[in-house]
């Protein structure tokens, strides 16, 4: 007649569950309140949320093996899902590597082509690379050629030469001095000047050049324009040197603007890129709350069966207890009654003189005994 | 006189004087010719005076130099008049 007890038979062993990025194993303490009561009914979805890190393999094994020896063949789907997923990444991974340097190879040539191509050569014996000034149609009146690049062929890549600090040396503000280098040979330092008086003269004598009113107009004009140069030319060359140097300094702003710009670009995409690396964190979050969210579920449903079970046993007891209980009135009842039923009448009339009497003797007695 | 560098790309400096008559025959005439021949001649000079970072008054004196030469030269008839002396 004992009432059943439920017993944790311990015959089935789960597979544990894993938290992942945090380490934790939290296997033995979660078997011991489970209650096997046909795995595969109750944890046929839970394997399939069990993801191991790859650091873990040998326990997703274990558990692969023990699980594979219980479970119904039908129900082997899910956890074929590890291993395509394991050997796919890495295959992919070297597959773009080999990939990814092949192409660097190609494109480190093609790149140190381009690093190398565009040299300036200022010399002007190069070749038709750069266009360069050919059978100049002036005289030129001297040995030194303007070697500067012209944007007459194809357009070049290259960033253009800086402008030359300054012009062509010129002496008196007029003539050149490629003319004076061109007559020292011959003549000497003197040579170009002598040389300008003499055709001074000639043409004063020859009247090639006549004197007139304008020539004294000519004169002072020139002599005015000679001593503001003198004077103020350094104070005015300073200023414009001013002016140029903002400009500068406005467009170097800009190309610095602009580079940081570039630069800021490129860190974030680094940052971005480090950030994908990390993505794998979100993953086991979620794998985590997925994975947790199941076995709250099961361990719900576990502890409703339970109560389901016990209920039902408990009804058995007390429906047994109740039919004892019944048993034992009725049988009392059904004595008392034959009893009473027992007792004639003049049994009875005799057993309450026989109490009368009693109690009368009693009562003598205790009188008695307070007076003493 | 064969040179090794043929005569059409030489420079008017290097051109011997043999090979003047050659090499003056040899220039371009047409219109474009000689538009590319003012073009160059003009960039030449402006990139040899004018456009550096610190000019002087060369760049624009010796143009105005070269201006008043033509003008004498082209008054010059007239004032062939105006002279003092007659005879020199």
């Amino acid at each position: 007649m004992g009432h059943k007890r439920l017993n944790p038979a311990r015959s089935v062993s789960h597979p544990p569950f894993h938290l992942w990025g945090c380490g934790e194993s939290d296997s033995p303490e979660s078997e011991a309140t489970r209650i096997p009561l046909s795995p595969t009914q109750v944890r046929s979805a839970t394997p399939a949320s069990v993801w191991t890190p790859a650091e873990q393999k040998p326990s997703l094994g274990a558990a692969q093996g023990s699980l594979n020896s219980q479970r119904e063949p039908a129900q082997q789907r899910p956890l074929r899902l590890e291993a395509p997923s394991r050997s796919a990444p890495s295959k992919g991974s070297t597959s773009c590597q080999r990939g990814r340097s092949g192409r660097a190879r190609l494109h480190g040539d093609r790149s140190e082509r381009r690093a190398r191509g565009p040299s300036l050569d200022l010399s002007s014996g190069t070749r038709g690379k750069a266009p360069r000034l050919k059978n100049a149609a002036l005289l030129g009146p001297g040995v030194l050629q303007a070697t500067r690049i012209f944007h007459t062929g194809q357009p070049s890549l290259a960033p253009l030469p800086p402008l030359p600090e300054h012009g062509g040396k010129v002496r008196l503000g007029l003539i050149p001095e490629e003319f004076f280098q061109f007559l020292y040979p011959k003549t000497g330092v003197t040579g170009p000047y002598v040389l300008g008086t003499g055709l001074i003269l000639y043409f004063l004598s020859k009247e090639i050049y006549v004197i007139t009113a304008e020539t004294f107009s000519a004169i002072s004009v020139i002599g005015l324009l000679v001593y503001v140069v003198k004077k103020y030319g350094a104070s005015i060359g300073e200023f414009a040197d001013k002016l140029n140097e903002q400009k500068i300094a406005q467009l170097e702003e800009v190309k610095q603007a602009s580079i940081k710009q570039i630069q800021d670009a490129i860190d974030t995409e680094k940052s971005q890129q480090a950030l994908v690396q990390k993505r794998h964190y979100l993953f086991d979050v979620q794998r985590n709350n997925i994975a947790m969210a199941l076995e709250l579920t099961y361990r719900e449903r576990l502890h409703r069966v339970h109560r389901e079970v016990k209920n039902r046993l408990d009804y058995h007891i007390s429906v047994q207890n109740m039919m004892r209980r019944k048993e034992q009135d009725h049988m009392i009842n059904w004595v008392e009654k034959h009893v009473v039923q027992s007792i004639s009448a003049q049994q009875e009339k005799e057993t309450i003189a026989k109490c009368i009497a009693d109690l009368k003797l009693l009562a003598k007695k205790a009188q008695a005994q307070p007076v003493l | 006189m064969a040179s090794v560098v043929p005569v059409k790309e030489k420079k008017l400096m290097d051109v011997k004087l043999g090979e003047l008559p050659s090499w003056i025959l040899m220039r371009d005439f047409t219109p474009k010719g000689i538009a590319g021949a003012f073009q160059r001649g003009y960039y030449r000079y402006y990139n040899k005076y004018v456009n550096v970072k610190r000019g002087g008054v060369a760049g624009i004196s010796m143009v105005l130099a070269a201006y008043v030469l033509f003008n004498y030269c082209r008054c010059y008839k007239e004032l062939k008049h105006e002279r003092l002396h007659k005879y020199h």
